[in-house]
C-alpha cells in the first residue's frame, strides 16, 4: 500500500476515533456518574443525527458553515433531552436492583428507535455539512475537509469536557456526586441536580457525536447499536471509569478499524477487533491505562 | 313471537355480517431494521393494489413488521396462517423467505416476493412466487451493460455480506468471468460497515476500470459519496438499490454522474402512461416516490386479485392460477417459469449528474427464455 493510501486511511481512521470518542466519553460520563451502563447511548447518538437534519432548516443554505452553526443548537437540544432521560429511565428506578435500570436505559433506547423511525421514516437520511467547500488536495492526498471539521470539533469538545470537569466548581461538584453522593450531599451539593448534569452533558457529547457522523455516515433509526457497541469497546480498551481512557481507546478503534480493513478486509477487521477485545477481557480486564481505584468523572 | 322474531333477526344480521366480511391478505414485510426501505416499498406497493384491485372481493391487506430476523418473519407468518388466507405477500429479505418457505408450503399457501435471492425459488417449494427479477436475470443485464455498453476490461465489485449479497456475487462473478471480463477485485461488506474508504483504497490498487455495486441502499450511498469524496471518477453500475429515490436523494445529483444501477423497472423515469398512473397513486396515498420494488409487488398483488377474479378461491386454487398463467403488469408480463420466478425483464438505469431521476439506457427482455 501507498504511503499517500496509508496517510488516507490514517487520516479516516482518526476522523472516526474522533467521532467515536465523543459517543464513549458521555457513556463513561453516566457510567461514573450513577454506577450503571446507559445502553441508549448509540440511539442518543442517532437522535443526534436527526435533531440536526432536523434544525437544519433553521440554519438555512445559504450560510457557508451550516452544521457548525447548529452545533450547539444540537447541543444544547440534546443536553434538554438528556435532563429528561434521566428523570424518566433513571430515577424512577436507581433504588431497585441495578438489572432494572439497564433494563430502564434499553427500553428508552428503543423507544427512540421507534419514535425516530414514526418521526423521520426508515430511510437512511444525510445530515448537514459540517462545512461546505470541495475536498483539499496536497499532492495525490485528497483530505475531506468534512474529515477535517469531525476531528477539529471533536478535539474541541473533548477538552472542553476535561476542562469542564477539572477546572469549574460545577465540574467538580459533579466529581464529587460521582465519589460519594451521600458524602456530597452532606457538604450541600445536590446529588440529583448534579446527576441530571451529568445526563445532560453525556447526551449532548452524544448529539455532538451524532451530528458529526451524520453528513459523512448518513443517520438511520437502526444506527443506534453499532455505535453503542463501539463506544462499549472502547472504554473496555481504555479502561472502565476513565476520560482519558475512553478517548483512547475509541481512537485506536477508528484507527484499528480503517487500517486493517485496508490491508486485509472488514471482515477480518470485525474480527480481530473482537478477539481484540476479548484478549483484553482475559489479560486485562481493567484496560490499557493503569486502573484508578473508584475513580469516576 | 317477539323472541322468536328476534332470533330471526339475529340469525339474519350475524349471516350478514359474516358473508360481508373481508379477507384480509397478510402483508409480511420488514418495516423495521436494515432493510426497512425497501420493505416499506413492498409494503406500499401490495397495500395499493390489494385497495385498488380487491374492494369487489373484499379483500385487505393487514401488514405485519417482520423485522430482519427469520424469528420474525415465521412467527408473522404463523399468526397469518390461523386466517386462513388464499396468499400472503411475504418478505422481500432472502434469509427471511428461506425459513418462511416450508411452513407456507406445509400449510398449502402461495407466498407473493420481490426478493432476489435466488435460492428461493430453487429449493423445491412450489408454493413461491417471485414477482421481481432474481439475479439470474438482473445479474446478467448487469454483467452485459458493463461489458457490451461500458466497455468493462477490469470490473471490481463491492457486495454485502448478507444472503442477498452473497447470492448476487456469485452470479456476476460467474457471467462475468463468461463474458470474457473477470472480477481483479472483490470484496464483502456488512451492513453496519459505513467507513467505505478502506475497500476503495484496496480496490484502487487493483486498478479496475468500472465498479460493480451489489448493496443495499445505505452501503450503496456510502460507497458512491466516498469515492466520489476521494475524487474515485471510475463509472459505477450498482444494484437495483441505487435506482430507488431515496437511495439518489442521500447524494448530490453531482456524486450521481457516471452511475448506472440495473432494477426490474423505474416508475419514476416513466413520465406517462399506466405507470405515471401508478406513480401519481403511490405519491397522493404515500406521500413519497414509488420504485421497483413497490411497482412489482404491486404487479404481484394484482395478479394474485386477477386469479381470485378468474374463479381461484382456494389457496391451492390461486398457487394453480399463478403457476399457469401470465399477466400483464405495469412494469412487465409475469409468467412462471415452472419454479415461481415470475419476472423475466430487466432495465439498466443511468443518471446524468444533474438530476436524482434517472433515464432508462436499456431494456433487456425475456432474459431467462419465458414467455
Amino acid at each position: 500500500m501507498s504511503t499517500i493510501a496509508l496517510t488516507q486511511i490514517l487520516l479516516n481512521g482518526l476522523a472516526l476515533g474522533a467521532a467515536y470518542a465523543l459517543i464513549a466519553l458521555g457513556f463513561v460520563i453516566v457510567l461514573n456518574a450513577v454506577g450503571a451502563v446507559n445502553f441508549a447511548q448509540g440511539e442518543l447518538v442517532m437522535a443526534g443525527g436527526f435533531a440536526a437534519i432536523a434544525l437544519a432548516p433553521l440554519i438555512g443554505e445559504a450560510t457557508a458553515l451550516p452544521g457548525l452553526l447548529l452545533l450547539p443548537l444540537v447541543m444544547g437540544l440534546m443536553g434538554l433531552v438528556g435532563a429528561g432521560f434521566a428523570w424518566i429511565a433513571y430515577f424512577p428506578v436507581r433504588k431497585r436492583h441495578q438489572v432494572a435500570v439497564f433494563v430502564s436505559t434499553i427500553a428508552a433506547g428503543l423507544v427512540l428507535q421507534h419514535l425516530a423511525n414514526a418521526l423521520f421514516g426508515a430511510a437512511p437520511r444525510a445530515g448537514p455539512p459540517l462545512i461546505a467547500g470541495a475536498p483539499m488536495t496536497i499532492g495525490s492526498l485528497s483530505i475531506s475537509l468534512q474529515q477535517l471539521a469531525v476531528m477539529a470539533c471533536a478535539a474541541a469538545l473533548i477538552s472542553g469536557t476535561g476542562l469542564f470537569l477539572g477546572r469549574t466548581q460545577t465540574g467538580r461538584h459533579m466529581r464529587a456526586v460521582a465519589q460519594d453522593s451521600e458524602m456530597a450531599a452532606a457538604i450541600g451539593i445536590h446529588p440529583k441536580r448534579m446527576i441530571t448534569l451529568s445526563f445532560a452533558l453525556a447526551i449532548a457529547l452524544a448529539g455532538a457525536a451524532g451530528l458529526l457522523l451524520s453528513n459523512q455516515f448518513f443517520v438511520s433509526p437502526n444506527d443506534g447499536g453499532l455505535f453503542m457497541l463501539k463506544a462499549y469497546i472502547a472504554v473496555t480498551i481504555g479502561g472502565w471509569g476513565r476520560l482519558d481512557g475512553a478517548v483512547i481507546g475509541a481512537m485506536l478503534i477508528g484507527i484499528f478499524e480503517t487500517l486493517v480493513a485496508a490491508l486485509t478486509s472488514y471482515l477480518v477487521a470485525e474480527a480481530l477487533l473482537y478477539a481484540l477485545l476479548l484478549v483484553m477481557l482475559v489479560f486485562r480486564p481493567s484496560g490499557l491505562l493503569p486502573e484508578r481505584a473508584r475513580a469516576r468523572v | 313471537m317477539f323472541l322468536k322474531t328476534a332470533a330471526v333477526a339475529l340469525t339474519a344480521l350475524m349471516a350478514i355480517s359474516l358473508t360481508a366480511k373481508a379477507e384480509t391478505i397478510p402483508v409480511l414485510v420488514p418495516i423495521t431494521g436494515f432493510l426497512s426501505l425497501e420493505g416499506t416499498s413492498q409494503r406500499n406497493g401490495a397495500v395499493l393494489a390489494i385497495e385498488r384491485y380487491g374492494k369487489d372481493l373484499d379483500l385487505e391487506p393487514e401488514v405485519t413488521d417482520t423485522g430482519t430476523s427469520p424469528e420474525g418473519a415465521v412467527t408473522a407468518l404463523r399468526r397469518a396462517l390461523e386466517g386462513e388466507p388464499s396468499a400472503a405477500v411475504a418478505s422481500m429479505l432472502g434469509t427471511q423467505m428461506l425459513a418462511m418457505l416450508p411452513i407456507a408450503g406445509r400449510a398449502g399457501v402461495p407466498l407473493l416476493t420481490v426478493s432476489g435471492t435466488a435460492k428461493i425459488t430453487e429449493i423445491g417449494i412450489p408454493w413461491v412466487f417471485r414477482f421481481f427479477p432474481g439475479d439470474s436475470v438482473v445479474k446478467v443485464a448487469q454483467a452485459r451493460y458493463a461489458i457490451e455498453e461500458l466497455g468493462a476490461k477490469r470490473p471490481a465489485l463491492l457486495h454485502q455480506t448478507t444472503a442477498y449479497g452473497q447470492s448476487g456475487a456469485e452470479h456476476l462473478r460467474r457471467i462475468m468471468n463468461d463474458l470474457g471480463a473477470p472480477l481483479v477485485f472483490e470484496e464483502a461488506i456488512d451492513v453496519s460497515v459505513k467507513d467505505m474508504l478502506p475497500a476503495l483504497t484496496r480496490m484502487q490498487e487493483a486498478k479496475p476500470d468500472l465498479i460493480l455495486l451489489h448493496l443495499h441502499s445505505g452501503s450503496t450511498a456510502l460507497v458512491i459519496r466516498q469515492a466520489r469524496d476521494h475524487n474515485i471518477a471510475l463509472p459505477i453500475l450498482a444494484g437495483s438499490a441505487m435506482h430507488q429515490p431515496t437511495t439518489a436523494a442521500l447524494l448530490d445529483p453531482k456524486q450521481l454522474a457516471g452511475v448506472c444501477a440495473e432494477s426490474a423497472s423505474s416508475p419514476i423515469s416513466e413520465p406517462e402512461g399506466p405507470v405515471e398512473d401508478f406513480t401519481s397513486e403511490y405519491r397522493a396515498r404515500f406521500g413519497t416516490e414509488p420504485d421497483a420494488f413497490s411497482l412489482a409487488q404491486y404487479d404481484g398483488a394484482a395478479m394474485m386479485i386477477a386469479a381470485r377474479n378468474s374463479g381461484a378461491r382456494t389457496a391451492e386454487e390461486v398457487r394453480d392460477w399463478l403457476a399457469s398463467n401470465s399477466y400483464d403488469g405495469l412494469a412487465m408480463t409475469y409468467k412462471s417459469d415452472g419454479e415461481g420466478n415470475m419476472a423475466h425483464d430487466a432495465v439498466i438505469v443511468c443518471y446524468d449528474g444533474k438530476s436524482a431521476v434517472p433515464a432508462i439506457k436499456r431494456r433487456y427482455e425475456n432474459v431467462s427464455g419465458v414467455k
